[in-house]
């Protein structure tokens, strides 16, 4: 586990830590990546800026996978983070420590939230819009969300607060009253439903996790009812795609000649671009380039890319109908409760079907919040109704 | 996927992979294609509309004015390679 501390002469509950997605201008940023080991920006990101203007200290980063496309942050160029064997999200371990009080993560393929439910914290992924990305490394910007991860519901709106709202700097940001609308409680959580197509793949743990959370739900006079969305199973597949079309996109800069790893051997420019690339990347993430590269071929960009761009719209309108009839939907947010390092020996490429329980709110951009090891999803702007009712169900 | 598609993928992509990897990757990539067939027996997309970005977005102007200069020196601080303040390649003319 890397976590690289800057600045440790603050007060404790003024120390925020980052991870490596999100650019600091006085610690190195290197999105888990050989690619960009020991990169040092010139600049910080809108909501390390915000942070430090309201007294915070982001004092430390956290590691993540490669470009945070991974399952926890197995893929980081450091090494894999783990704990006698079980992975963790260095992030989570930061708050759950204590060495911070919250930690802010670029949410790219749900990784923080899988961390976040096995290290039982609370973590919110905003409304997309409502937290400017202004200054993180890009990965798969049309779902990417900068997310706040603490030890209660209370301590995530307080940094989300300060965090929110509106950019100049971001062509995506939403409009101010937008931003102010997610952070007031507008209606309510009255009602929840599940989707037992959802929850399937999840093992006995979580499921009790489910039946947990909603039987605190009913004490806290919040109905739960049953709901048919076996659609939302399509995000994972439409998402793995959009997400790995947008990856290939953003790391084609990294070609070794303005900044970053430049290979040492190498007898034309050609070979200067192939021989950085090959070494710097790892496999994942190689991967995730030629699959997102194929996703936008000839052959594929309407059978494939076309279509899940498609699909998005068909998860959006799904999820508009069911918040007809209730508040917020809760699913897992993982299949287990613990990842192993024999987990992803066995398959390296597990994120890209546990993402089934994130890519729902990561493809729509819908907030998500993480508790008590399980999920809310709710509608747009509805980021202080859903921590309000995690703070309610307790 | 045939082969010769993954070799004009990696030279498309500046990547060369092993040839364990190929083959990881090749399995990796018929399971995303299977996943993502399952679409098919779910939903018909014919006549849905794309959603490209899930809020309006815009593209992000400001008037024509210096607003914050890095100097030369700083923004090559990261460069592999400089050269009295040029980024230096390998000779592309021969």
């Amino acid at each position: 586990m890397k976590i690289i501390t800057a600045k440790i002469d603050c007060s404790a509950d003024k120390r925020i830590a980052a991870d490596d997605m999100i650019l600091t201008s006085d610690m190195p940023t290197a999105a888990g990546s050989r690619m960009l080991d020991g990169y040092m920006s010139l600049f910080s990101a809108e909501a390390v800026t915000r942070l430090a203007d309201a007294g915070y200290n982001v004092a430390m980063k956290a590691d993540v996978g490669e470009f945070s496309v991974d399952l926890i942050g197995e893929t980081s160029y450091n090494g894999t983070p783990a704990v006698n064997g079980v992975l963790v999200n260095p992030a989570c371990e930061a708050v759950k420590s204590g060495d911070a009080v919250a930690a802010i993560s670029l949410d790219v393929n749900g990784a923080i939230r899988r961390g976040a439910a096995h290290a039982g914290l609370v973590c919110i992924k905003p409304t997309y819009g409502t937290v400017s990305r202004y200054g993180t490394i890009p990965a798969a910007c049309s779902g990417e969300c900068v997310s706040v991860t603490a030890g209660s519901a209370e301590t995530v709106s307080e940094v989300l607060s300060v965090i929110a709202g509106h950019d100049d700097k971001d062509g995506t940001s939403l409009p101010a009253e937008k931003c102010e609308a997610a952070a007031k409680i507008n209606a309510p959580v009255k009602r929840i439903g599940i989707v037992k197509a959802l929850c399937e793949g999840a093992d006995e743990d979580v499921q009790a996790k489910l039946d947990g959370f909603t039987a605190k739900a009913k004490a806290a006079g919040i109905e739960v009812i049953e709901l048919d969305g076996s659609g939302l199973v399509a995000a994972r597949s439409a998402w793995n795609v959009l997400m790995s079309a947008e990856v290939c996109n953003n790391v084609s800069r990294y070609d070794g000649v303005k900044y970053g790893y430049r290979a040492e051997k190498f007898t034309n420019l050609d070979e200067l671009y192939t021989n950085s690339r090959t070494e710097a990347f790892g496999e994942v993430i190689k991967s995730v380039i030629l699959y997102g590269s194929e996703t936008l071929s000839t052959d594929n960009y309407m059978k494939v890319y076309d279509k899940s761009l498609r699909v998005r719209r068909i998860i959006c309108e799904i999820f508009e109908s069911f918040f007809e009839d209730i508040d917020a939907l809760l699913i897992p947010a993982v299949s287990k409760m613990a990842y192993t390092e024999e987990d992803v020996r066995a398959d390296k490429y597990m994120a890209f079907t546990e993402n089934i329980y994130t890519a729902p709110a990561s493809i729509t951009g819908l907030p998500a919040v993480v508790a008590g090891g399980v999920q809310l999803v709710g509608p747009a702007l509805s980021d202080a109704a859903l921590l309000d009712a995690v703070k309610r169900i307790g | 996927m045939e082969r010769d598609t993954l070799r004009r993928l990696e030279l498309l992509n500046q990547l060369k992979l092993t040839e364990q990897q190929k083959e990881d990757f090749l399995c990796f990539f018929d399971k995303r294609m299977e996943d993502f067939s399952a679409i098919d027996r779910i939903f018909d997309t014919s006549d849905v509309e794309r959603m490209v970005h899930v809020m309006p977005i815009m593209t992000v102007v400001r008037e024509d004015e210096v607003v914050k200069k890095f100097d030369r020196e700083a923004l090559q601080q990261g460069a592999p390679e400089t050269d009295e303040g040029y980024w230096c390649v390998p000779r592309v003319v021969e």
